[in-house]
């Protein structure tokens, strides 16, 4: 991939964090919680963000982990939604409102919004992958005309697990030339929608590849099952877009860590067209 | 040419040590590797320069085992950060070989290119000098040659000694070695030596064509077969001139502390382990392919040049006996099917 | 030498042959010097050609159960004294079971050590040590086999001259201060490359103690603090268990004596529980000293 202007937030020292406050703090699912920060002084947040950038969180006793930032309001706050499944994020998960943490960003080649132009698009997440994908969503949302027809389609474990509940039944189906369908894995009480796997449910909903890019993040296992399925429906490599996900540690490309190939996911990705992905090693 | 009479070397390193932190190679008791000069011991340590090289590379001066990086205050709500821990003070490698000093290119490379320049490393790189060691005489597992490593005249070194048995012919190649002459100008002398004749590789290596095979071979058999001995001790990552990566860790009394990084390997399980407890490289195969094919196809594809220096320091410290040649030789006589 | 190659190579080929095992674990020389051998599974009776055994076969085979552990291979495997001791390690620690194992015992000549003879090959030394005996065979107490289904070639004596404990014994003599010291500065000079652990037979956790994150025990710096933590902690793991095959300290890059510490921890051990040493006979259901409870264990310390 190209070399980019990177600019993040202390450009001459990148690995050393911006301090940001936390203002507000919404939980979405009983794992996963929304963040929101701005800058210490009140205004302005730290870096601008880009769809599917992502940035480094610290809470700076314990550690970092890259979290993709799911969007960016104007210079009012960034926005992390975070799922506790390790030390940091569980130490994460018990801080509250008024919390300093530290951030450095913005990291990754995000979403190719430009490119997409013009073409009807296909958001299909799982679980708590609909929080980098809603960061594009929402860029073409704010840029309707810019963009075809948007199908959304998502799936979690249970509807207690689906993220984003107020865009997904109450927003985003409002939006003029949208459908957006949703599922989960198995039957509950309470829930008279469909119940299905991503995969399944994608090729029941059958969207036409014509013209249309497929843009799909979620857990490994749902991806490999979500390509297979697009390619069965004619989907062809170049309209299909995934982000991928290994351990980082520096987020600049350095520390070796999300080395598959010769890429460096944090630098180079993790966004990735599936005809790049193709001539990486299979380690994804 | 300008010489440094062999007699004068110490008292040449000790002018350097004034105002810089020399590092030759040296036998530390039973430590082997690139150690200060002001730490030299008469009677107990050895200087090395006249051998072959030393374990541990000389790596250590631009990016040390561990690193500070920057130290944290934590109080309830608040956390600062007060204090970012760069270090550019001066330093000289003094007499690395050409295999070394490649190491230490391929890290600027790193480091210092791709859209951000590490500031820690940048820091120390901006303040070290290095004074190459011309190799005349390669030992038996040397392959520098075949490595894109040029032994007599190391690209990147500040100065270049030539090693002539009684005197160093100390050539100056950049503004850096320029600055470094003029320390000890007037123990060097002006007079013309014969420069020894260079003796040729015994091991014969043959690495062209091997980064574009490798690329059609991330499922071969052979990977079983060759990983087999390895038992991921890391050894061969911690001495190689060029292995860089590192982990970034914090350590906390109370409120105050600090944040890291170290060195660390990709032959270690937990590198790859993510927080959801997911492996892609579970498995000690996954690990041995993934060092190999870093060095010898993955380095290249992004840089331009192998990242192997062709040093054999990691054929000598392997337990079990592990040899990168071996498996340059293996992958260039391998049959890809279809 | 050659001799004993010989008989291993045949017992091997039977056993393939005979559908006996599915693979043998033994030596391979990969280059065209001696001291280029390392550990290698044979997986059928072609293969077997392929097995050596010279004066630099050290390295501990039993090592290489730990990669079968999860299988359901039977396998021949040729071991020395010591290599024999760690399968003894692995049948108390539950790891693999003796069923699996069909053991081709040697008694042991005495081995020299590969890397030393590696590193005098490589240019990488200016005075050439000797080639003679590798550290750990000189202090060798059990040569031969203690575990075996067939035993090839002549029984060995023990090469341990002299009082074993000596050097631990002046340690002992030393002041606190001066014992502190000496740890000290020789512990400051690791540089963590784990290659002690990874080669210990006797280290046989699924997720070692160090590479837990949640919480981190010890940390990753190699500041005296952490890197003393690191050896005491190991080796602690050791007290017991360690059956002295010594290839930690022959491993180790930068030369940190560690059978210094196993040994301390042998006699201590010997000293507070009695009974034998660890890994020297193989009882069905016996457990390490640390492994049992008794109600006369000593508790002075309480």
């Amino acid at each position: 991939m190209a070399d980019q202007d990177h600019k993040c937030t202390c450009s001459e020292q990148p690995l050393v964090p911006t301090v940001v406050e936390v203002i507000d703090i919404i939980d979405r699912t009983p794992d996963v919680k929304s963040f929101f920060v701005r800058n210490v002084d009140g205004n302005g947040v730290p870096f601008q963000v880009a769809p599917g950038q992502c940035g480094m969180v610290s809470h700076l006793p314990i550690g970092e982990a890259m979290i993709s930032c799911t969007w960016q309001e104007e210079q009012e706050y960034l926005e992390f939604a975070i799922k506790r499944v390790g030390l940091l994020t569980d130490e994460l998960h018990q801080i509250e409102v008024g919390q300093k943490i530290g951030v450095r960003g913005p990291y990754g080649n995000g979403f190719p919004v430009e490119a997409c132009k013009g073409k009807d698009m296909l958001f299909i997440a799982g679980g708590i992958g609909l929080a980098p994908l809603r960061s594009f969503i929402k860029y073409c949302f704010k840029h309707r005309e810019d963009y075809g027809k948007i199908t959304i389609l998502y799936g979690s474990r249970s509807k207690a697990d689906l993220c984003f509940k107020e865009e997904l039944f109450e927003l985003w189906p409002k939006q003029p030339n949208t459908e957006v369908f949703t599922t989960i894995d198995n039957p509950e009480e309470g829930w008279d929608g469909h119940v299905a796997f991503v995969p399944s449910y994608l090729e029941e909903v059958n969207p036409s590849p014509n013209g249309t890019i497929a843009v799909v993040c979620g857990p490994p296992i749902m991806i490999k099952f979500v390509l297979q399925s697009l390619e069965k429906m004619g989907y062809n490599d170049e309209q299909v877009i995934t982000t991928l996900e290994m351990r980082m540690k520096c987020g600049i490309g350095k520390c070796g860590r999300c080395n598959i190939g010769s890429e460096f996911i944090c630098l180079d990705g993790p966004v990735y067209y599936l005809k790049q992905l193709r001539d990486l090693p299979p380690e994804w | 040419m300008k010489v440094l009479s062999k007699a004068r070397l110490q008292a040449a390193l000790n002018k350097l040590s004034d105002q810089n932190e020399v590092f030759v190679p040296m036998q530390k008791g039973s430590q082997s590797g690139y150690f200060t000069w002001k730490s030299f011991e008469d009677g107990q340590d050895e200087l090395m320069l006249d051998a072959l090289n030393v374990y541990q590379s000389p790596k250590t001066v631009v990016l040390p085992q561990t690193e500070k990086m920057y130290s944290i205050k934590n109080g309830g709500m608040e956390v600062n950060i007060d204090k970012t821990y760069e270090d550019a003070h001066p330093t000289i490698i003094f007499g690395a070989k050409g295999c070394d000093v490649k190491g230490i290119l391929a890290m600027d490379e790193v480091f210092l290119t791709r859209g951000y320049a590490d500031s820690f490393y940048k820091a120390r790189r901006s303040g070290n000098t290095i004074i190459a060691n011309a190799c005349y005489e390669p030992g038996p597992n040397c392959f520098c040659n075949a490595m894109e490593v040029n032994s007599l005249d190391p690209d990147g070194a500040d100065v270049i000694l030539r090693d002539t048995g009684d005197n160093y012919v100390w050539e100056v190649k950049s503004e850096k070695g320029e600055a470094v002459t003029a320390v000890i100008a007037d123990l060097l002398e002006e007079k013309e030596v014969k420069l020894p004749a260079a003796k040729p590789f015994t091991q014969k290596v043959d690495y062209s064509g091997v980064a574009e095979k490798l690329k059609d071979m991330f499922e071969h058999p052979l990977w079983d077969k060759l990983s087999e001995p390895c038992i991921n001790c890391g050894m061969c990552t911690y001495v190689c001139p060029s292995c860089y990566c590192f982990d970034i860790q914090v350590k906390m009394w109370g409120e105050e502390g600090y944040r890291f990084r170290a060195w660390d390997s990709c032959m270690f399980e937990e590198y790859s382990r993510e927080a959801g407890g997911g492996n892609p490289r579970g498995a000690s195969k996954e690990r041995f392919r993934q060092r190999f094919l870093h060095k010898l196809q993955f380095f290249k594809e992004r840089y331009g040049t192998p990242l192997c220096t062709g040093c054999g320091r990691c054929m000598i410290v392997c337990p079990t006996d592990v040899n990168i040649v071996r498996i340059i030789d293996a992958v260039k006589e391998a049959e890809i099917n279809g | 030498m050659k001799e004993i190659t010989n008989k291993i190579q045949a017992t091997a080929t039977k056993l393939f042959e005979e559908g006996k095992i599915d693979v043998f674990l033994a030596w391979e020389q990969q280059g065209e010097y001696e001291f280029q051998t390392n550990s290698y599974i044979a997986r059928n009776a072609e293969d077997v050609k392929n097995i050596v055994f010279n004066e630099y076969s050290i390295y501990n085979v039993s090592n290489t159960l730990l990669k079968l552990r999860d299988g359901q291979e039977r396998i021949g495997i040729a071991v020395k004294g010591c290599d024999s001791r760690g399968i003894v390690r692995l049948l108390e620690d539950l790891q693999i079971k003796r069923e699996r194992l069909y053991i081709v015992g040697i008694p042991c000549p005495g081995m020299k050590d590969p890397l030393t003879a590696a590193r005098n090959h490589g240019g990488f030394s200016k005075t050439k040590a000797e080639d003679g005996l590798a550290k750990k065979c000189l202090d060798c107490i059990q040569p031969n086999p203690v575990i075996y289904d067939e035993l090839v070639g002549p029984e060995q004596s023990p090469r341990q001259q002299g009082d074993r404990f000596q050097k631990i014994k002046e340690l002992e003599q030393m002041s606190a201060d001066e014992r502190y010291k000496f740890w000290e500065d020789t512990l400051s000079t690791c540089i963590r490359c784990y290659a002690c652990r990874q080669v210990c037979v006797a280290c046989d956790c699924r997720t070692c103690i160090f590479d837990e994150m949640k919480p981190q025990w010890v940390g990753r710096e190699t500041s005296t603090t952490d890197n003393m933590m690191y050896h005491l902690v190991k080796h602690a793991h050791m007290a017991g268990r360690c059956i002295e095959c010594g290839e930690c300290e022959r491993v180790c890059p930068v030369g940190i004596p560690l059978m210094l510490l196993n040994q301390k921890l042998i006699k201590d051990v010997g000293e507070l529980f009695g009974g034998p040493e660890a890994g020297m006979q193989y009882v069905e259901g016996a457990k390490p000293a640390l492994s049992v409870y008794r109600e006369n264990d000593p508790d002075n310390f309480l």
